[in-house]
């Protein structure tokens, strides 16, 4: 076995770990400017950290105690199980993970959380955390490798009840042994080159082995004690949350500031508008107009980061012209992401990409996406192959009206109808708009009862190999428009197993070309999430983060 | 008095029932199902299995036929409880108590705005009937009608924001905790509303003291050497008083119930609120509690103002 140094560490494992939560959808702004600037690129995730000591964070400047961060968003919530549902951007400021996100680095680097080192064994299928000494929960109960198992363990073989969505993300750890107290080992079936990034997820936060017997495994309806830099105070569903400092946290220089108050705030312009009035000192995500006006205050600071929710234009690939790849590709090639991003501009800033958002290491830079077919914006060429391709598919003078199924709301009135127009008048391929609620779109695609859909999907873990399996490889769980490609199968399977990162990038860009070439969908574009702040606010480096995730922030400081 | 009082709380109770059973008829046959918006993209949870659907479905008693839900629910409104919120599973009653107050401030404090502005401007404008300033009256009357108070809602929080760099406090905070944080909660959504039913008070006033103007009591009075001012008063205001009492009654009803598009515009946690957040997240529960809650607050309030007719008005009486 092998000691896994810091530089390795980052390396193999931490590089742009790409991990956000999709936190609750509000509703979007129903006015805002027509036209969209273009976002600026999103520079390439550098293995490099600034200032680290044994994975503590310190943060840039000299930071300064005391005071409350006030912070704007949705933070309603059904679920207190993080594990189940819970909403991971409010709750994880009460707990640890084992690894985490580096706050102070932008998120470009994967650092210790509970666990103070990390070794991986030479075949890459052995993991072992050693964990910190003197970490105790809220409730006093100190923390061990115990809890560590009785976290993950019912994540990976939930109890009877228990609805574990994060299972399918750890279905290649074997087993988790804890040697002793302060020792934790995964074991892998195989070598996974995110493994860490898994766990750095929001969402992998350790509960303590006594909350989950206490509750019956079942952490819905509990706010248990965690390990993290802040307490409850107070909860007002619908309304705000109050934490305080945690006096007792193990990194002794953390947190900063004495109290952070999350008041509820579902829309994206009232959002923006309090951080705007002062009402608020920060905001993961406001309006685009209101973003705009803070741009020309020298209190307020903000940035575009990309996101790993994204608009799709999904197709059943079972049956009618949908069936045939050369129909599917004439409409990957045909559509155009630059008027798609136009028409949608009101609501949201479209970020395009291939099938691997920015953010994540292996993303083809936007420069090279400038050129590439389906991707660039003079459509010309494209046009012309498309109407070859459905032609040669026997559908040169057009095909039955096919369904576009979309949400109430700006999906239907502003992406429908753009892909509707474009279908039609580029590629001579008539449809109808069905509408119906949101919150039916996700039984009519389990049911595969649509022909195209306009619909979001996103994912947690930036990393193509987890969404690869449930989305596209043939018979994945989450693959409900019947898509099936062998040679992708064969190429994910590759991809899974890579560790060496240059390997892996190469095999990871062919499979974008297939996905390309046979398409399984259309990616309409991931969003960039738009986070606004005043300039008081430091600590979290939020101007220089490579990707968009909501949570903890125990380096914040007031620069009052 | 007692009879009619009795007679009228009888007619009430089966439009009660009414309003209930069509409302939880109706969230059920609307399209959206709660568990798709509970798991979801949003929260994290994207695919639940079809038995994983039914133990959340039968853990929110979602399982049960149809009347039994019914009837659970109703069981629960008598022991003064209402359920719990399908999202976040808090007692529906305790958050219906928390935001009450708030949008009952703002639909008194825009009811009083409305008569401090609608009642002289009527008067004055009947009085001085076709003068310059009936005129001007008339088409202010007319401009505040027709704005919709979003719309007005917006623009002021437009103005607030980007030119005095303000905006009411988004939290609750009730009359007895901070009077000051809650006067600014509560008083830009009550100009808001307060202005648009002070031009239809207004409106309402001016038509009503003009009739009375030309009444015959009012001439007696005019005839027995009463000064203006006394006639006006004590003749002309009593009596045009009754059509703005019954239409600012209904404008209560329906403002007590929750301000839905002006608390949307300044994002105030009141009723009108909750209940657009209980139609996002396909909270039944919520949305059958708060229409409950609606009609109760508009049977009541109309009583009221049946009940007022005879303070205003010693002709009436009930039997």
């Amino acid at each position: 076995m092998k000691h896994l140094t810091r530089r390795r560490f980052l390396q193999v494992a931490g590089v742009g770990a790409g991990v956000a939560v999709l936190a609750a959808c509000a509703p979007a702004s129903t006015s805002g400017p027509a036209v969209v600037e273009e976002p600026t690129p999103v520079p390439t995730p550098a293995p490099e950290v600034s200032s680290m000591d044994a994975g503590m964070m310190r943060p840039p400047g000299n930071p300064k105690r005391g005071g409350k961060l006030t912070t704007a968003f949705g933070v309603t919530m059904n679920s207190f199980d993080a594990h189940q549902g819970g909403g991971v951007h409010v709750l994880g400021h009460m707990y640890n993970s084992l690894v985490r996100n580096n706050l102070v680095n932008g998120l470009r680097t994967v650092v210790p959380d509970l666990a103070e080192s990390v070794t991986a064994s030479e075949d890459g299928r052995t993991y072992t955390f050693a964990l910190r000494e003197g970490v105790t929960f809220h409730d006093g109960t100190p923390f061990s490798s115990a809890d560590v198992l009785a976290t993950f363990n019912r994540i990976m073989d939930p109890p009877a009840g228990i609805i574990s969505p994060l299972k399918a993300e750890y279905s290649f750890v074997e087993e988790i042994t804890a040697p002793d107290a302060g020792t934790v080992e995964f074991h892998l079936s195989a070598p996974r080159a995110y493994f860490l990034n898994v766990l750095a997820a929001t969402n992998a936060i350790i509960y303590s082995e006594k909350s989950l017997q206490e509750n019956d495994f079942d952490l819905r309806d509990v706010i248990a004690p965690g390990t993290g830099a802040f307490r409850l105070v107070d909860h007002q569903p619908a309304e705000r949350w109050l934490m305080e400092r945690n006096p007792d946290y193990w990194d002794a220089e953390l947190p900063y500031i004495d109290e952070i108050e999350l008041l509820h705030v579902p829309a994206w312009s009232d959002r923006g508008t309090a951080v705007l009035t002062g009402q608020a000192d920060m905001s993961w995500n406001v309006s685009f107009e209101t973003w705009q006006e803070g741009s020309n205050r020298d209190d307020i600071q903000n940035n575009l980061l990309p996101n790993f929710g994204a608009y799709w234009l999904f197709m059943n690939n079972a049956q009618g012209p949908l069936a045939d790849p050369r129909v599917r590709k004439a409409i990957h090639l045909g559509l155009s992401k630059q008027n798609l991003k136009a028409a949608f501009g009101t609501q949201e800033v479209i970020n395009i990409t291939r099938w691997v958002p920015q953010g994540d290491p292996y993303a083809t830079p936007p420069a090279d996406l400038a050129n590439m077919p389906g991707y660039r914006e003079d459509k010309s060429e494209d046009l012309e192959t498309a109407r070859a391709l459905l032609a040669e598919a026997g559908y040169g003078d057009g095909m039955q009206e096919l369904e576009i199924l979309a949400a109430s709301g700006p999906q239907a009135e502003l992406l429908a109808p753009a892909v509707q127009d474009m279908l039609k008048r580029d590629l001579n391929i008539p449809t109808r708009i069905r509408i119906i609620e949101r919150a039916s779109l996700g039984s009519e695609q389990q049911q595969g009862t649509y022909e195209l859909m306009v619909h979001t999907r996103g994912h947690g873990v930036s990393d193509i190999s987890p969404r690869g399996n449930l989305w596209w490889r043939t018979g994945g769980s989450q693959n409900f428009g019947g898509y099936t490609n062998p040679d992708f199968d064969s190429l994910l399977t590759q991809i899974d197993d890579e560790t060496n990162f240059d390997t892996r990038k190469g095999q990871i860009d062919e499979a974008q070309n297939l996905l390309d070439e046979n398409p399984p969908e259309y990616l309409i574009g991931y969003t960039y999430h738009l986070p606004m702040w005043n300039q008081k606010v430091k600590g979290i480096e939020l101007h220089d983060r490579i990707f968009a995730e909501w949570g903890r922030m125990e380096t914040v400081w007031i620069d009052a | 008095m007692r009879q009619y009082l009795f007679q009228r709380l009888l007619i009430a109770i089966p439009t009660i029932i009414g309003v209930t059973i069509l409302i939880f008829l109706a969230m059920r046959v609307i399209p959206g199902d709660p568990l798709q918006t509970i798991y979801s993209e949003a929260t994290g949870v994207y695919i639940l299995s079809e038995e994983e659907l039914a133990e959340v479905r039968a853990s929110l008693g979602l399982d049960r036929p149809l009347y039994q839900q019914y009837l659970d629910w109703m069981g629960q409104v008598f022991r003064g409880e209402m359920g719990y919120s399908f999202w976040t599973k808090d007692p529906i009653s305790q958050m219906i108590l928390r935001r009450g107050p708030i949008s009952a401030q703002i639909a008194l404090f825009a009811v009083i705005l409305s008569w401090l502005i609608g009642v002289p401007v009527g008067l004055i404008s009947a009085y001085w009937r076709n003068s310059f300033v009936d005129q001007a009256a008339r088409a202010g009357i007319t401009i505040f009608l027709a704005v919709p108070s979003f719309w007005l809602g917006l623009m002021i929080i437009l103005f607030t924001v980007l030119v005095l760099t303000w905006r009411p406090p988004l939290t609750i905070i009730q009359f007895w905790e901070d009077p000051g944080a809650n006067f600014a909660i509560v008083a830009l959504p009550s100009i808001t509303l307060g202005l648009g039913l002070g031009a239809g008070t207004a409106r309402m006033a001016r038509s009503a003291a003009l009739e009375a103007l030309y009444d015959d009591y009012v001439r007696t009075a005019r005839a027995k050497g009463l000064g203006d001012s006394l006639v006006i008063w004590r003749h002309v205001f009593k009596n045009a008083m009754l059509p703005v009492v019954t239409t600012t009654g209904l404008a209560l009803g329906g403002l007590l119930g929750g301000t839905v598009s002006v608390e949307k515009a300044f994002a105030v946690p009141g009723l009108g609120s909750l209940m657009v957040q209980g139609m996002q997240e396909r909270d039944w529960m919520m949305i059958q509690n708060l229409v409950l809650v609606y009609g109760l607050i508009y049977v009541f309030v109309n009583l009221l103002v049946d009940l007022s007719y005879g303070l205003l008005d010693p002709r009436i009486r009930y039997s």
